[in-house]
C-alpha cells in the first residue's frame, strides 16, 4: 500500500456528515480535503469543526479544484445518482450513504458509470462492520450456527426525535416524496442484515405498511416476509414500538444468536439440559453468567477506548479505502448494492399493491 | 405598528406577542404546522384578538408578500437543540432567508433575538464587567453547537447591516426564566435528570425574567434611531449560583448535587479534553477549558445601555423573580 493518503471530499454537510468527517479523520491512510454543500453555511460549519481546508457550494467546481480520490455523498437519496455520477466522471471513487439510490434503475446507472470509469462505488451499509455483527459473522463462518434457517431483523425509529419531527411536521419533506416514504430512508440497515444470510436474487416477498392512529397519516409501520431458496426472513420496522431497537436474530440449524446493535451484544440461546423445573433455573443461571461475561467485556473495551459509536462506519471506510489503495476486493460488491436496492424496490411495490387491494376490498 | 413576529408560539415569543398587542400594535405571527397556536391564542384577550394574525409557513420558505406593509420584523424563532447542521439550518440559513425577504419587502426595522452567549469572555478577568462593548466570540466553532449557530446567525445579520441591506437591532438576552420554564440552567451546572453537577458557585447568573425581556424587545421594535446597536437584557441584581441553588433545592428535594468547586473546573476540563483525545472520541470533549471559561467565569454584567437608550426597566432582582417558579 502506498504511503500517500487518499484525498477525501464530502458532499452534503448535514448531521451524518459529522460522523463521516470524524471517522475519516481517525484513519491513517485518508484525509478530508474538501466539503461541499449547496448551502454554503453548512459547508462552512463542517469545515470549521473538522478542520477541512477547502469549502465549496458547487460540486463541479469542487471536483475540478480539490481533485479528490474519494467522494462521500451524504445528501438526501434523490440526489445520490446525479452526484455519484458526477464524482465518478470526475475520476473519484464514491461512498454513498444508504439508501444507495431511489431505485434499482438509478443504481444500475451509477454502477455502469463506475465500472466503465474503473472506479469503485460503495454504500453505507456500515452496521455490517460493527464489532458485534463481525462477531456474529465469524460464528457463522466457523460453522457454529450451522446452516441459516431464518433471520428476524427489527429496526425501530423515533419520530419524536429532531429529524422525525421535521418529517412529520412538513408534508413536503423530501423523505415523504421517496417511493418508499420514510422507510426508504431507514430500512436499509434492517434489510442488509437479512441479505447477508439470504443469498437469493429474487426472494419471494410479502409486505404491508400502514399508519398508526397517532402518526398523523404517515405510514409508520412496515412488516415484510422474505422467502429464499433455503432461508426465510422477517423485517419489522416500527415507529411505535419502544424501546427503539436495532436487533437481528439469526436462527441456524445448530444454534441461534441475537445481535443487539444498541447494546453492541451478541446473545446466545442455550439448549437446557437440567430436568423438569430445574431447566427453568438453569436458563436464567446461564443467562446471568453470560450477562456477567458481557458486562466485563464491555468494561474492558471501554478501558481500551474500544466503544466507539461509529465503529462500523470506521471499519467500512477502512476496508473501502484499502480496496482502493491495493486494488483488493471491495467490502461491498456492486452486485450486492444492486441486489439490496432491487429487493427494497420490490418490498415497496408489494406494499403499494397490498394497499390498493386493501382499499378495494374496503370499498 | 404592524409587526411580523417569528417564534411567537415559543416561550419568549408568547410574551413578546402579548406585550406588542397590549401596546396596541398589530401582530402577524409566523406559525408552522406543528406550532401550538391555541396556546398562544388563549393568552390573548377578546379585545386584542382581531389584531393577531397567523401566517402559516417556515423561515426557510418565506416570501416578501408575507411581509408586505409591515413596519418591523421581530425575529425570535430559533432551534434550541440538535446537531450543529440542524441548528445552522434554522439559526443561520433561517436568518439569511429572512433577511433576504425583509430586504426585498423594504422592512424598516429588524429586531434579531441573539443571546448573551455570543461574547468573547476570554479577554475578561474574573469579576470584570461584560457589556455591549465586549467583542464577539472569534472562534465560535469551539463553543457548543447552539451558541455557534446563534453567533453565526448574528454575524449574517451584521453583514447584511453593513451592506446597507438590513436596519438591524440586536437583542442579547441572558438565560430567560419565567412561568413554564425550569429556572435551573447550565449556568448553574450540568443537569442529568435528578443529578446536578454544580459548577463553581460564586458566579452570578446572567438571568432575565421573561416578561421584562419581552418588554425590552418591544422597546427595541419601536424606539427610533437605534439601528446598528445591540442591547443586553438581564435582571437588575443577579443572584449567585450557590444562593440560587440553595433556594431552588427547597422546592426540588430530590435533586442530587455533586459540587465541582470553581478552582477544579479548569483541571476537569483539561482532563476531559485529554481523555477525549486519548480515547479517539469515545467520550466527546463536552467540557473544554474554552467552553467552561465562557460558561462559568464569575463576571459582572451591565444593562445600563438598555436602560438609558431604550428606557427599559429590568426585573429588579433574580431571587425575587424566581419565587414561585
Ligand atoms: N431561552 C433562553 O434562555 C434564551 C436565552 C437567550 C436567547 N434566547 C433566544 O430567544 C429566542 C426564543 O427562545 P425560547 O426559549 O422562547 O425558545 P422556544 O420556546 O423553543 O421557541 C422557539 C420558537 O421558534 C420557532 N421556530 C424554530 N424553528 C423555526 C423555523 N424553522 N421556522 C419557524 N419557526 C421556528 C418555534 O416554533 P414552534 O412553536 O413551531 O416550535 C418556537 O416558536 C431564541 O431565538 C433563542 O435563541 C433564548
Amino acid at each position: 500500500m502506498s504511503s500517500e493518503k487518499l484525498r477525501v471530499a464530502l458532499i452534503g454537510c448535514g448531521q451524518i456528515a459529522d460522523a463521516h468527517l470524524g471517522e475519516i479523520r481517525k484513519l491513517a491512510h485518508a484525509e478530508p480535503v474538501a466539503v461541499c454543500d449547496r448551502e454554503r453555511d453548512l459547508a462552512v460549519q463542517a469545515a470549521a469543526r473538522f478542520e477541512v481546508p477547502q469549502i465549496f457550494d458547487d460540486v463541479e467546481q469542487m471536483l475540478a479544484t480539490a481533485r479528490p480520490d474519494v467522494v462521500h455523498i451524504t445528501t438526501p437519496p434523490h440526489t445520490h445518482k446525479a452526484l455519484a455520477i458526477a464524482a465518478l466522471r470526475g475520476g473519484a471513487h464514491v461512498y454513498v450513504e444508504k439508501p444507495f439510490t431511489v431505485d434499482v434503475a438509478e443504481a444500475d446507472e451509477v454502477i455502469a458509470v463506475a465500472e466503465s470509469a474503473g472506479r469503485l462505488a460503495c454504500v453505507g451499509h456500515d452496521q455490517l462492520f460493527d464489532p458485534c455483527w463481525v462477531e456474529c459473522r465469524q460464528l457463522f463462518e466457523k460453522g457454529n450456527l450451522g446452516d441459516i434457517v431464518h433471520v428476524d431483523s427489527v429496526q425501530g425509529y423515533d419520530l419524536t426525535g429532531i429529524f422525525g419531527r421535521l418529517v412529520s411536521s412538513d408534508p413536503e419533506h423530501w423523505v415523504r416524496r421517496l417511493p418508499g416514504g420514510v422507510f426508504q430512508n431507514t430500512i436499509s440497515h434492517a434489510l442488509y442484515k437479512i441479505t447477508e444470510f439470504l443469498p437469493d436474487t429474487r426472494p419471494h416477498i410479502q409486505a404491508l405498511w400502514f399508519p398508526t392512529p397517532d402518526s398523523g397519516g404517515l405510514k409508520s409501520e412496515l412488516r415484510v416476509m422474505l422467502r429464499g431458496e433455503q432461508v426465510t426472513a422477517s423485517l419489522i420496522s416500527s415507529f411505535a414500538a419502544r424501546p427503539v431497537q436495532r436487533l437481528a436474530r439469526i436462527y441456524g440449524t445448530k444454534d441461534t444468536v441475537e445481535v443487539d446493535l444498541e447494546a453492541r451484544l451478541v446473545r446466545k440461546y442455550y439448549k437446557l439440559s437440567a430436568p423438569g423445573p430445574f431447566a427453568k433455573i438453569e436458563g436464567p443461571y446461564r443467562q446471568s453468567k453470560e450477562a456477567k461475561r458481557n458486562f466485563w467485556k464491555a468494561v474492558r473495551k471501554f478501558w481500551k477506548s474500544d466503544l466507539q459509536y461509529f465503529a462500523g462506519m470506521n471499519g467500512l471506510f477502512d476496508r473501502f479505502y484499502r480496496a482502493i489503495l491495493t486494488g483488493g476486493p471491495p467490502p461491498i460488491t456492486h452486485g450486492e448494492i444492486r441486489r439490496v436496492t432491487d429487493i427494497m424496490d420490490r418490498i415497496f411495490a408489494t406494499c403499494q399493491q397490498q394497499e390498493l387491494e386493501f382499499a378495494r376490498s374496503n370499498s | 405598528m404592524d409587526i411580523f413576529v417569528t417564534g411567537g408560539t415559543g416561550f419568549l415569543g408568547k410574551h413578546v406577542v402579548a406585550k406588542l398587542l397590549a401596546d396596541g400594535h398589530t401582530v402577524r405571527c409566523l406559525v408552522r404546522p406543528t406550532s401550538e397556536v391555541e396556546a398562544l391564542r388563549s393568552t390573548v384577550s377578546e379585545e386584542q384578538r382581531p389584531r393577531l394574525h397567523f401566517v402559516p409557513g417556515q423561515l426557510q420558505k418565506l416570501t416578501p408578500d408575507l411581509l408586505a406593509g409591515c413596519d418591523a420584523v421581530c425575529h425570535i424563532a430559533a432551534a434550541m437543540k440538535g446537531a450543529t447542521a440542524a441548528l445552522f439550518v434554522d439559526n443561520v440559513i433561517g436568518v439569511r432567508k429572512l433577511l433576504k425577504v425583509t430586504a426585498e419587502a423594504g422592512t424598516k426595522r429588524v429586531v434579531l433575538i441573539s443571546s448573551l452567549a455570543v461574547y468573547d469572555t476570554s479577554g475578561l478577568k474574573n469579576n470584570d464587567v461584560l457589556d455591549e462593548t465586549c467583542p464577539l466570540e472569534p472562534q465560535p466553532q469551539l463553543r457548543d453547537p447552539y451558541t455557534y449557530s446563534k453567533l453565526a446567525g448574528e454575524q449574517v445579520a451584521w453583514e447584511a447591516y453593513r451592506a446597507g441591506q438590513c436596519p438591524l437591532v440586536v437583542i442579547r438576552p441572558g438565560v430567560i426564566y419565567g412561568p413554564g420554564r425550569d429556572p435551573l440552567s447550565s449556568r448553574v451546572g450540568l443537569n442529568f435528570g435528578k443529578l446536578l453537577i454544580k459548577m463553581g458557585g460564586s458566579q452570578r447568573l446572567p438571568y432575565v425574567r421573561v416578561e421584562a425581556c419581552a418588554a425590552g424587545i418591544a422597546l427595541a421594535v419601536t424606539t427610533p434611531g437605534i439601528e446598528g446597536q445591540a442591547f443586553n437584557l438581564l435582571d437588575g441584581e443577579l443572584v449567585r449560583a450557590r444562593t440560587f441553588l440553595r433556594y431552588y433545592r427547597r422546592g426540588h428535594r430530590g435533586l442530587w448535587v455533586i459540587p465541582v468547586p470553581g478552582w477544579a473546573i479548569g483541571p476537569l476540563a483539561k482532563f476531559n479534553v485529554w481523555y477525549s483525545k486519548r480515547s479517539h472520541g469515545q467520550i466527546p470533549p463536552v467540557l473544554t477549558p474554552y467552553k467552561c471559561n465562557a460558561m462559568w467565569k464569575p463576571l459582572q454584567y451591565s444593562v445600563e445601555k438598555a436602560k438609558s437608550v431604550l428606557g427599559w426597566v429590568p426585573q429588579p432582582n433574580t431571587l425575587d423573580g424566581v419565587q414561585g417558579l
